[in-house]
């Protein structure tokens, strides 16, 4: 397509602005990709750069170095020792030691069954004398998966801490040949709290995140390639093992495996109203709030406090609670049908939970009232931030309201909200609280449900995924890879639309 | 020697199962954790207090009794064993499920023997798989009957369906009937007209086989009987006895809910059985599942504490757990004397739940997933706007059945003279299974048979299709209309299908 210069992209008429837009977004799309592709084998390339380098590196240091360095090599922190780094040289050593011992004691354990995740089940035998029934349990593959993820975590960072010393040997080396004295471990110590003091404050939090973030999710992913569910345990009942790919492979496969609807299509119908309800709960939420906020700040307004103490108030009351009456207030015989029933309005309920639009709407409504709140909070002060001389300004001009909204207030708040629109988003389409307490996913999609629990027309995928672990199988691999598609999506979406946000491309806009 | 100090070994046993469990091999005291349903936690208290002072064994348990229903506690148990109670009760529909997860610890040859011989049969199966005991049972009367409200529904009317909606939608009033999220209760209209879903074990809790009629021309009454009551503005799919407090007049539950609607509607609660439904001129009454409770043992590594724990168990469903549980919450005991005791037999709700019995269908065990894939025929239904429609709620759940068993051809028949020419064989000898049957074919003067689908004659595959083993089968030409497969000659058969080829070898 024909690339406009800036002048004469000024020169378009509105319309023909917006088709440029979208005609050159569309078009960029296959140079992105191959963008994408070129930034992932440079990335390749630069790993596998690097890697070179070290080994070259490691090698020379080994050729190059005296007998300490070289026996530092098998005995980790032995040239420090020997050139009088006591402390570093103990703690290498005492790295080392620690290294070992687990990997005898444990680490080869988990690491040798890890392949296998384990190979005796559960047995049971008969105790006579008793007259009961005694369950051995054997292989734990649960635990094995576990501990063999951190075994090889484990192993990551011995490697690291072994090239580390490798390292330390080489400097050594060269700032005795330059005549210079070694740090001492007295000096080690201040530094920690001086120039290394980042090391100090970081290394609680770096391993706190390892260790809790990091390695869970590394476990939950590797279940999505398991076969482990109710029936498969692994230590109860029976033992879990690797599939593969299989489980992707249900999940997307169009065809389903036998009768009913394959997962594929249940899995795009239940992300396009998840998507649906995310854009619905986001902006509703957002443009009424604001309305909100805008209308009690107004001049003339009386008694502003009291406006924004009422509706603050539903925010007290917990949402577990107050969703929950909700629900049952809009339930066939609950008390709203009731009162227009004895009203003489409608002559049967309206079926606000069992008609799958009704409750759609139903829901991305009842959110409305439970999000207006925390949005004229968050713009309220944002709205009293914007330059009062700029709607002088504009006045004098003989801008009208809208007009005043759509040039100032809204690019204003754009800008500032963007990224706070953004997690609201993703956080919408993982909304758990709302969908569940409110409907459980009711009314249930027949055509959709499958042996993988019963899915309705107001699941989100969040929603889906908390009933294939908790249905009649408990399959958690298919849980897994529902998660790992939900991860994917989202962080599609966050991707693109953070690039596109005002307040990230025009950075000085409002400065 | 070696033999000797066998026989030697066996005697001890022997002599050791004699003394079962001396008082000081079990003698102790023990932390452990209950889980009851939240009604009897006070009272099931005061049980394990009274066994501390009554057992002869020197037990002394120190339990936590928590309130967990019945339904949280199969999910909680399968979810992670090791922190599920010690003991825990469960409904029946749960019991594979927690066999597979295996959550249940079977109980010893002379418990079991013990709990059969004063159990309720049909409650003793509902706890078995093959031929062990894996839970004690606790109450019988898990099945659900009719509560109305005297003041909106006249005595005359209880009999029949149609007549109740009529009333309920004269006085803007519900019926609560759990159509549209419970298999357990939806199976009620399939039982009226005589379908079945019954499932069968192998003796590791597997499901090997099911027969299944629900997608039949009975099946199609049955839903539109159903049609009549979803499809009613004043229908709720409900089953808790709390509605009458806003609004219903009638709600389907069980002997669980007497005590709360009884609170509700005091003297204008009335009990029946289940009503019947009308279609084409025809009634059906109701059907229903009778289920009961179990009470299950967390599998235990030490003897000495299962043991301990088994011995606990067996108190606690014992005959005077029973009727204290009986006379404080009107629940339905298990054991046979107590069934046939006055006090048990004069219990309104227990009456309605006897006259509901001939309607009724032992539940045996269920797939864990036929509760999810047939708990969507009520909306199917609702959404059904013709015949069509309903024949494709039908056909919608017999899809989903064969998904989870394959059923598309493992539940094929071969039908012909060993069988009787009998087309619905119930010892499903002569079905597919993994899409395999062996078969003894008898001399007789037509050794051949045809490949139908149960309960149906037309012709799945036959002759045209056998791709290997040809020459073991007669070809008939023009005598073999329906294409049926003539063997030449009597033995042992072996036929595979493989897609929409036929294999046959002989053995």
């Amino acid at each position: 397509m024909k690339q406009y210069t800036d002048l004469e992209y000024l020169k378009l008429s509105k319309g023909q602005k917006l088709l440029y837009r979208i005609t050159s977004f569309f078009c960029s799309i296959p140079k992105k990709i191959g963008g994408l592709f070129v930034a992932l084998w440079n990335l390749i390339k630069t790993a596998g750069q690097v890697i070179g380098k070290e080994a070259a590196d490691i090698w020379s240091t080994f050729v190059n170095g005296d007998w300490k360095t070289k026996l530092s090599y098998l005995v980790m922190g032995f040239g420090n020792l020997a050139r009088g780094q006591i402390l570093r040289g103990l703690l290498f050593l005492l790295f080392e030691a620690v290294f070992i011992a687990y990997m005898v004691l444990a680490g080869g354990y988990w690491l040798s069954m890890l392949p296998s995740l384990g190979k005796v089940g559960p047995t049971e035998e008969y105790n006579i004398i008793f007259d009961t029934y005694v369950t051995t349990y054997n292989d734990n593959s649960f635990k094995i998966l576990l501990y063999g993820v951190l075994t090889i975590f484990f192993i990551i960072a011995f490697i690291y801490t072994w090239r580390v010393n490798v390292k330390q040997n080489q400097m050594a080396e060269k700032i005795l040949a330059s005549g210079k004295k070694l740090k001492s471990g007295k000096d080690d110590l201040r530094s920690l709290v001086d120039d290394q003091f980042h090391k100090t404050l970081l290394s609680l939090p770096l391993t706190g995140i390892l260790i809790f973030t990091v390695l869970p999710i590394v476990f939950m992913v590797l279940v999505a390639f398991t076969n482990y569910d109710g029936t498969h345990d692994g230590y109860y009942n029976n033992l879990f093992t690797w599939v593969g790919l299989d489980n992707f492979n249900t999940m997307l496969n169009w065809q389903s495996a036998g009768g009913g609807q394959s997962y594929a299509a249940t899995f795009g119908e239940v992300l396009s109203w998840t998507l649906m309800w995310a854009f619905f709960a986001t902006f509703t939420n957002y443009f009424l709030g604001m309305f909100v906020a805008m209308a009690i700040n107004k001049k003339g307004i009386k008694l502003k406090k009291v406006w924004r103490t009422v509706l603050v108030l539903t925010i007290a009351i917990p949402q577990f609670i107050s969703l929950l009456y909700v629900s049952k207030m809009f339930a066939k015989n609950g008390i709203i049908n009731g009162f227009l029933m004895s009203m003489g309005w409608i002559q049967q309920a309206l079926p606000f939970w069992e008609d799958p639009t009704w409750a759609r709407v139903t829901v991305i409504l009842i959110n409305i009232w439970i999000g207006i709140p925390y949005l004229m909070l968050i713009t309220t002060g944002i709205l009293m931030n914007i330059p009062q001389d700029l709607y002088e300004s504009a006045r004098i001009d003989g801008a009208n309201a809208w007009q005043q909204y759509t040039k100032i207030t809204l690019p204003y708040m754009l800008f500032v909200t963007g990224p706070y629109l953004l997690t609201s988003f993703t956080g919408n389409m993982n909304n758990f609280n709302v969908i569940y307490l409110l409907t459980g996913g009711a009314p249930t999609n027949p055509a959709a449900s499958s042996a993988a629990g019963t899915v309705g027309y107001t699941d989100l995928l969040i929603t889906w995924l908390f009933k294939i672990t908790t249905g009649a199988e408990s399959q958690y691999y298919l849980a897994s890879v529902v998660g790992i598609l939900v991860f994917v999506v989202v962080a599609l979406i966050s991707l693109v639309v953070y690039n596109v946000l005002p307040s990230i491309k025009n950075e000085e806009d409002f400065q | 020697m070696k033999k000797f100090l066998a026989y030697l070994l066996a005697a001890i046993m022997v002599l050791s199962m004699v003394g079962v469990a001396s008082a000081s091999e079990l003698a102790g005291t023990y932390d452990i954790t209950v889980w009851v349903a939240a009604e009897i936690v006070d009272l099931t208290k005061t049980q394990i207090e009274d066994f501390n002072k009554t057992n002869e064994l020197g037990i002394t348990i120190n339990a936590t009794v928590e309130a967990v229903s019945e339904a949280e506690a199969a999910t909680n148990m399968v979810t992670d064993v090791e922190a599920g109670g010690d003991l825990f009760c469960f409904a029946q529909d749960q019991f594979a499920r927690l066999v597979q997860a295996g959550a249940l610890a079977k109980l010893g040859v002379k418990a079991g023997e013990n709990v059969a011989a004063v159990n309720d049969p049909s409650v003793v199966a509902a706890g078995t798989v093959g031929d062990t005991l894996y839970a004690y049972p606790l109450t019988a009367d898990n099945g659900y009957f009719m509560y109305y409200d005297k003041s909106v529904i006249p005595e005359e009317h209880i009999d029949s369906m149609e007549a109740i909606i009529a009333d309920c939608e004269a006085a803007q009033k519900y019926f609560a009937f759990e159509q549209q999220t419970s298999a357990w209760y939806l199976a009620s209209f399939f039982f009226a007209t005589g379908c079945e879903s019954t499932w069968e074990t192998d003796a590791e809790g597997q499901f090997i086989s099911v027969k299944d009629t629900f997608n039949s021309p009975e099946g199609l009454i049955a839903v539109k009987g159903m049609e009549k009551l979803v499809k009613s503005p004043f229908h709720l799919s409900s089953a808790s006895g709390a509605e009458f407090s806003s609004n219903a007049a009638v709600v389907v539950t069980g002997m669980w809910d007497f005590e709360n609607v009884k609170a509700i509607l005091g003297d204008n609660m009335g009990v029946a059985d289940l009503p019947s439904f009308e279609v084409d001129g025809q009634s059906y009454h109701l059907g229903s599942f009778s289920g009961c409770k179990l009470m299950g043992v967390k599998p235990q590594v030490d003897p000495v504490k299962a043991a301990v724990m088994h011995q606990l168990a067996q108190y606690l469903t014992g005959e005077k757990a029973q009727m204290e549980r009986f006379e404080a919450r009107s629940w339905g005991p298990t054991i046979t004397t107590l069934q046939q005791s006055e006090a048990v037999q004069a219990n309104p709700g227990l009456a309605a739940l006897l006259a509901q019995s001939p309607y009724s269908v032992p539940q045996g065990q269920v797939h864990g997933s036929w509760w999810d894939i047939a708990k969507v025929i009520g909306d199917d239904v609702k959404a059904a706007t013709d015949e069509a429609g309903l024949q494709k709620a039908l056909d919608n759940y017999y899809d989903k059945i064969s998904n989870l068993f394959k059923l598309d051809t493992s539940a094929l028949l071969f039908v012909g003279a060993w069988n009787g020419w009998n087309n619905a064989d119930d010892t499903d000898t002569y079905y597919f299974k993994n899409n395999t049957l062996t078969l003894d074919v008898p001399e007789s003067d037509y050794m051949g048979g045809r490949i139908v689908n149960p309960g149906d004659w037309g012709t799945d595959k036959g002759f045209a299709q056998v791709t290997v083993g040809k020459e073991l089968i007669k070809d008939l030409g023009a005598d073999n209309p329906d294409n049926n497969i003539v063997f030449a000659e009597p033995g042992n058969y072996t036929i595979t299908l493989n897609g929409a080829d036929i294999n046959i070898i002989k053995n």
